[in-house]
């Protein structure tokens, strides 16, 4: 199974690696905070959690609107003041 | 001359004794203020240092009232009935959800609800981070069909204060596990989400229904939805979704009877100036295998029919967002059309379509006010040689709903 999970985790990581724009790459976290939040609700305040909270809600919300993972670490990046 | 030199010299010297003291009591003093406050402060900052683990509390609570009419039109004979109350399924929900994040790899969501149902559970389920674009959770969930129950239903997210019919199969939640994650494809991106889960039961007049923890079968059922969002603002999103399993009970009639579903969503938010404009739309297909179905006036004899149903909303929501007024650039106006195709011939069911127009008035970002009016228009498609025919029925409903993101 960890094989299994191990091979997976590669191949996507290999797949999601090789494709990505610089334009996307180039996004700040601010950026994809206004696009990818907006998709489902009101964006967010950044003062309506701590930084730890961010965290949790970030995966959360990668749960719930398949964010990337890198998506997820900007947005609450941004949201932490970091 | 000596006693008083002697006696000069102890008043000089005794106030110099006497401040010293004090002072050395005072310092005595101040270093105990400033030992209790430091190791106050000490204490402050052990609690606040990240740890591993994190705890916290979200949720929804949402409330309103609901009032209106039903009408019944039954061989030229019509019904009405009133009701005005505070609170239903759709206007009330007490619903603190719990987020317990261990490190940075598992994600434990408990999300307890008290509605009209009475006290239930919305989720319970554990997340494995396993690697960048592989989620993987186990447990009891919202099931990967379509976006309305996964994404968009919850109060503090709805602009509207009802769900869209038709929506009720397959099952919102399950228990299951799941297999998820999004990546990027040069500008655009796209995601998917996978999950094994126990189904539904076929019952014996063709009606579908979740099984909840005990399956009725061996069999599992799979449900799947993958996402592409085909530009690099992520401005579009367009799904495709599907499930199949097996749904009748193990040994009975309907032991090889299989469900099939199908369901393609659309979700978009565009700027207008001086709008934001937000349309969702879902449209699901429902098949089961044909079957014999037990007679529900004469249990000794069957029927059967075609049971394949369709359901469809689609909702556009207009907010003067980019206006300088504040009251006016946090209304929100919406319209909402949607549709449900019963089998034909079958002991139950009804052709129902669905106008929904409400206003929301955000105060702030996670809480909003909401008054929606929707009324529905119901024929009955039940075969009358076997069941009871039910008519057409016309609701004509109000709702003012309350909602906050706890």
């Amino acid at each position: 199974m960890g094989i299994l999970i191990t091979g997976v985790a590669i191949l996507l990581v290999s797949i999601s690696g090789c494709f990505t724009s610089k334009e996307v790459a180039a996004k700040t976290g601010v950026q994809l905070w206004a696009e990818n939040c907006s998709r489902c609700h009101n964006t967010p305040s950044p003062a309506a959690f701590s930084a730890e909270q961010w965290k949790t809600v970030g995966m959360h919300m990668q749960t719930r609107a398949q964010l990337t993972d890198v998506e997820r670490d900007k947005i609450v990046a941004f949201l932490s003041g970091k | 001359m000596k006693s008083f030199k002697i006696f000069m010299a102890i008043a000089a010297v005794l106030p110099l004794l006497l401040s010293t003291t004090a002072a050395m009591a005072q310092q005595t003093t101040v270093d105990s203020a400033l030992l209790d406050r430091v190791s106050a402060l000490e204490q402050q900052a052990a609690e606040a240092r990240p740890g591993e683990d994190h705890l916290m509390v979200a949720g929804v609570v949402t409330m309103g009232l609901v009032t209106g009419k039903t009408t019944n039109t039954l061989g030229g004979v019509v019904t009405t009935n009133r009701t005005s109350s505070f609170g239903n399924a759709d206007t009330y929900e007490f619903s603190p959800m719990l987020l317990w994040r261990h490190g940075d790899k598992f994600l434990m969501e408990f999300e307890p609800s008290f509605n009209n149902d009475g006290l239930g559970v919305n989720w319970a389920d554990v997340s494995y981070f396993a690697a960048p674009g592989l989620i993987l959770r186990a447990g009891y969930m919202v099931i990967p069909f379509g976006i309305y129950n996964k994404r968009l239903a919850a109060g503090w997210i709805d602009k509207l204060a009802t769900d869209p019919i038709g929506l009720d199969i397959p099952n919102s939640t399950d228990y299951g596990v799941e297999a998820m994650g999004g990546f990027p494809l040069g500008n655009m991106k796209w995601s998917y989400d996978v999950g094994v889960f126990n189904g539904m039961q076929l019952l014996p007049d063709g009606e579908l229904q979740g099984v909840g923890i005990n399956d009725n079968n061996i069999n599992k059922t799979f449900s799947g939805r993958l996402g592409l969002l085909p530009f690099s603002n992520s401005s579009l999103e367009l799904g495709v979704s599907a499930l199949t399993g097996k749904v009748g009970d193990e040994g009975s009639p309907f032991a090889n009877a299989r469900a099939n579903m199908y369901a393609f969503d659309l979700s978009t938010v565009q700027k207008i100036n001086p709008f934001s404009v937000n349309i969702k739309a879902q449209y699901n297909i429902v098949n089961v295998d044909r079957q014999n179905y037990v007679n529900p006036g004469d249990s000794t004899q069957t029927y059967s029919y075609n049971n394949h149903s369709t359901s469809a909303f689609g909702v556009i929501s207009l907010r003067p967002s980019y206006v300088d007024d504040k009251v006016l650039k946090n209304m929100e106006l919406s319209f909402r059309y949607a549709d449900y195709i019963a089998p034909a011939n079958s002991a139950w069911g009804s052709n129902t379509n669905q106008v929904t127009e409400g206003l929301a008035y955000w105060m702030n970002w996670r809480t909003v006010l909401k008054l929606t009016h929707e009324t529905t228009n119901g024929n009955s498609t039940v075969n009358q040689i076997i069941a009871p025919a039910t008519g057409n029925t016309k609701t004509d409903y109000w709702f003012i709903q309350f909602s906050i993101l706890l």
